[in-house]
């Protein structure tokens, strides 16, 4: 099973305030320790929402919203995507996520879509065609 | 530079209305776009809330919560992670995502992503060890590992 593991915008990350050395180092140590056992796919962090826009699409219509958006609640910060075999496994770890000052904030685990989980709109050309994206992209890194 | 394109829920989306296979085609072919102009590094599509968790963090202690969670706004439905020369380009990819099933509205956020050199050299000299290129890479392994024993 795969899961996207976000974590959530605070004032801090927001306001542009970088990782100390202490977290970097720790956090690189937790990376590291995932590669190593096999689940991180891949992991980002995100400038603020200032550095960001939004697109709303309604109808024809889009509109170009620039940042910062004022609601942190409804920010992303960075994200891994882990291969686990559970949604607990995934818990598990997330729990061991660095904190060395000590902030308070949030991780939000959620499942990824596997191809099966779209049923029959998900033709075999479909899936074809994403396999051989995923593969290119692969290729790629 | 590298943008993730995060595709806001919905409502629709949150009661696990899943894509006709109109739009899993659109889709496809946008993703294939992506590829084609050589920007697509990778996305995802989430389940709903429902199959989530959240983790409160704090000093002391670190909560679990189960999923759903009825702010959609506070949730994305999905992304994907492309490198392009500017925002403005990032946005225009933004823009041509497909959003049918007579439902036309949505919000995507573009959000600019950290490189290694973003973060000074005296904050962490260790930094290029831990570096997101040294993630991808190892992740690429990884998947490529994966990919080639499924096939």
């Amino acid at each position: 099973m795969r899961f996207m593991v976000i974590i959530k915008a605070t004032k801090d990350t927001e306001d542009g305030v970088l990782p100390s050395k202490q977290l970097l180092t720790e956090m690189g140590k937790y990376n590291e320790d995932l590669v190593k056992a096999g689940i991180m796919l891949a992991g980002e962090g995100l400038h603020p929402s200032s550095r960001g826009a939004r697109v709303k699409f309604s109808g024809e219509k889009q509109t170009v919203i620039d940042g910062p958006f004022a609601e942190t609640k409804e920010l992303i910060a960075g994200f891994w995507v882990w291969k686990v075999n559970s949604l607990g496994e995934a818990i598990e770890w997330a729990k061991r996520c660095p904190n060395p000052e000590h902030n308070d904030f949030e991780i939000e685990i959620r499942q990824i879509f596997s191809p099966e989980d779209f049923g029959e709109a998900f033709t075999p050309e479909l899936r074809e065609q994403e396999d051989r994206l995923r593969a290119e992209i692969a290729a790629k890194q | 530079m590298r943008f993730m394109i995060l595709r806001k829920a919905d409502q629709n989306m949150e009661t696990g209305a899943l894509p006709s296979e109109e739009l899993l085609a659109a889709i496809g072919k946008y993703n294939d776009d992506m590829r084609a102009a050589g920007i697509l590094l990778g996305g995802e599509w989430l389940l709903p809330s429902a199959a989530g968790t959240r983790i409160h963090v704090s000093r002391d202690k670190r909560t679990a919560t189960d999923g759903p969670f009825a702010e959609v706004k506070e949730l994305i439905a999905g992304f994907v992670l492309i490198e392009v020369d500017s925002k403005e380009e990032a946005i225009a990819w933004a823009k041509r995502c497909p959003t049918m099933d007579g439902h036309c509205e949505a919000t995507m956020e573009v959000r600019q992503v950290f490189e290694a050199s973003d973060f000074p050299a005296a904050l962490a000299p260790g930094l290029t060890r831990h570096a997101s290129a040294k993630v991808a890479s190892d992740a690429g392994k990884i998947v490529a590992t994966q990919t080639a024993t499924v096939s």
